[in-house]
């Protein structure tokens, strides 16, 4: 019975998320001064809601399972908000685990990235007003289509390729979020799917011939013309691709082609190892004055063996994006390479700073 | 009334979506790469610098070694979430005595660590956690930090 009341709070506690994301009676889409939908402003797409549906799961959430989501993260955070000891001595030789999967799985037991360090958002997803159990939603399933035999071939050739070199060997070897060279996975996409870290903000700037999108991780930006596909060749592979936009009554149609296949792998685990060259249409619609829609498809069908998309809720964000200025303070590579080195000498019984 | 048998399909789903999430975990470096885990640390102290900047926040502060001061430098976590978490940089002022303990990185000639805990020299977390989170608490915990003299 205690526990069926802490639910119902808790579901009780989620319903104002999914009333904020409806307009209210009589809201109109703002416009800008040439009479487009005004998507202007900063955004953010953190959720708690997975990129794939978990086997067992439907696509619409109940309040029941919302509240035992939500409150569970809100009870976590609660917890590790407490005082600490001020006497405490170090904490145990060989890691300390949270019991947290996510922050266990970033921190290798060392303990970092824990509340101090991650923000990955605190809600599931609601789109027009259907708390969601993935953001995938084409096909039904909810699930990235499987390969296509050609694809598996291509995958098991970057694979073994990636194989042959040592990951801290040097700074090149290192992933491009550890190097400041893109963001996290598909945070600045196309798609623009959440990292389940931190930082999942995006500033859009609109104007008659141009639309910006920056995302707040690594500063990424891009700047999209409207018309039509510009001229380019099929080698040409820039980072987040070539995309040309039009105007499909008040939704913002983005579409892609020619993503950089590094920028692919970086994300390997929804695109295949980053093997093919899809086609990715993004269609953006303002639905409220916190809310905006944001629906991808993905085609490739020499890699997948079926289309696949989703559905993202962005909410309006009235913070600031903070500057990434990523290499102002990256000790991080030197640490890691630092330390791979450290290991190196340690192994060959030839370190002066370790018994 | 919910029965324990439909609490337990609950559990499952929110374990299973928070699996799911755990898979697709991109972080911008590896902890277990940097820090090493057999080398935990606890170091008291008093700031001397801060670099407030993404991707991850850095706190230079002095502590006393066995051979006069030290200057150590503990990673923390990125300005946007430190500031949703209650935190802002005006909380961290060169003098102010904090404790950390966490663990130190895996070259051990570097006088560095993360801070797996940052307190101030009470215990209080130098963050408040539940800010901006939806907590019925959030109110409560944040009076009861400002009665404190907390930022």
């Amino acid at each position: 019975m205690r526990i069926s009341s802490a639910l119902l709070a808790l579901a009780a506690l989620a319903l104002p998320v999914a009333l904020a994301a409806q307009a209210p009676d009589g809201w109109q889409v703002p416009r800008t001064s040439d009479g487009r939908p005004d998507l202007q402003g900063n955004w953010s797409n953190a959720t708690m809601t997975p990129i794939q549906r978990p086997a067992g799961a439907g696509k619409v959430l109940t309040p029941e399972e919302v509240a035992e989501i939500e409150g569970g993260r809100q009870q976590f955070i609660q917890e590790n908000s407490q005082d600490s000891d001020p006497d405490r001595g170090a904490p145990a030789v060989g890691g300390e685990f949270t019991g947290n999967a996510l922050f266990d799985a970033a921190s290798g037991g060392t303990g970092g990235y824990n509340l101090f360090y991650i923000d990955a958002g605190d809600r599931v997803a609601v789109y027009n007003g259907e708390p969601r159990s993935s953001l995938v939603t084409i096909p039904d399933n909810g699930r990235v289509p499987a390969l296509t035999d050609a694809g598996r071939a291509r995958a098991r050739e970057v694979a073994l390729a990636r194989g042959e070199h040592d990951q801290y060997d040097n700074p090149e070897n290192r992933p491009l979020a550890e190097r400041c060279m893109l963001s996290f996975g598909s945070n600045a996409g196309p798609p623009m799917l959440p990292n389940y870290f931190y930082n999942n903000n995006y500033t859009i700037v609109q104007t008659p011939d141009h639309v910006m999108i920056m995302t707040e991780m690594v500063h990424d930006t891009r700047i999209i013309p409207f018309g039509e596909k510009p001229a380019v060749s099929e080698d040409y592979r820039p980072w987040f691709g070539v995309s040309w936009a039009h105007w499909d009554g008040d939704t913002l149609v983005i579409e892609t082609t020619n993503i950089s296949p590094e920028q692919l792998r970086a994300y390997g685990q929804v695109f295949a190892g980053g093997v093919g060259n899809p086609t990715i249409t993004e269609r953006l619609t303002r639905v409220g004055p916190q809310s905006l829609n944001y629906e991808f498809l993905v085609e490739d069908p020499e890699t997948y063996t079926g289309t696949w998309g989703g559905e993202v809720p962005f909410v309006w964000m009235p913070e600031r994006v903070y500057e990434y200025a990523c290499h102002e303070a990256n000790y991080a590579l030197f640490n890691v390479l630092s330390g791979a080195r450290a290991q190196e000498r340690q192994d060959s019984g030839n370190d002066p700073d370790r018994e | 009334m919910i029965s324990k048998k439909k609490i337990a399909v609950f559990g499952v789903v929110a374990g299973a979506l928070t699996l799911a999430v755990t898979g697709q975990v991109i972080a911008h470096h590896a902890f277990g790469a940097e820090f090493d885990r057999d080398a935990p640390i606890r170091l008291e102290g008093e700031i001397v610098r801060l670099e407030w900047v993404n991707p991850h926040s850095w706190i230079h502060m002095r502590v006393q070694g066995e051979d006069g001061d030290e200057i150590w430098m503990v990673e923390g976590g990125t300005p946007n979430v430190l500031l949703r978490r209650g935190l802002r940089r005006d909380c961290l002022t060169p003098g102010t005595p904090i404790i950390v303990d966490g663990y130190q990185a895996k070259d051990h000639s570097l006088k560095r660590a993360n801070g797996r805990d940052v307190t101030f020299t009470d215990g209080t977390k130098i963050f408040m956690g539940s800010s901006g989170t939806g907590a019925p608490d959030d109110a409560e915990r944040l009076r009861q930090r400002q009665e404190r003299g907390r930022c």
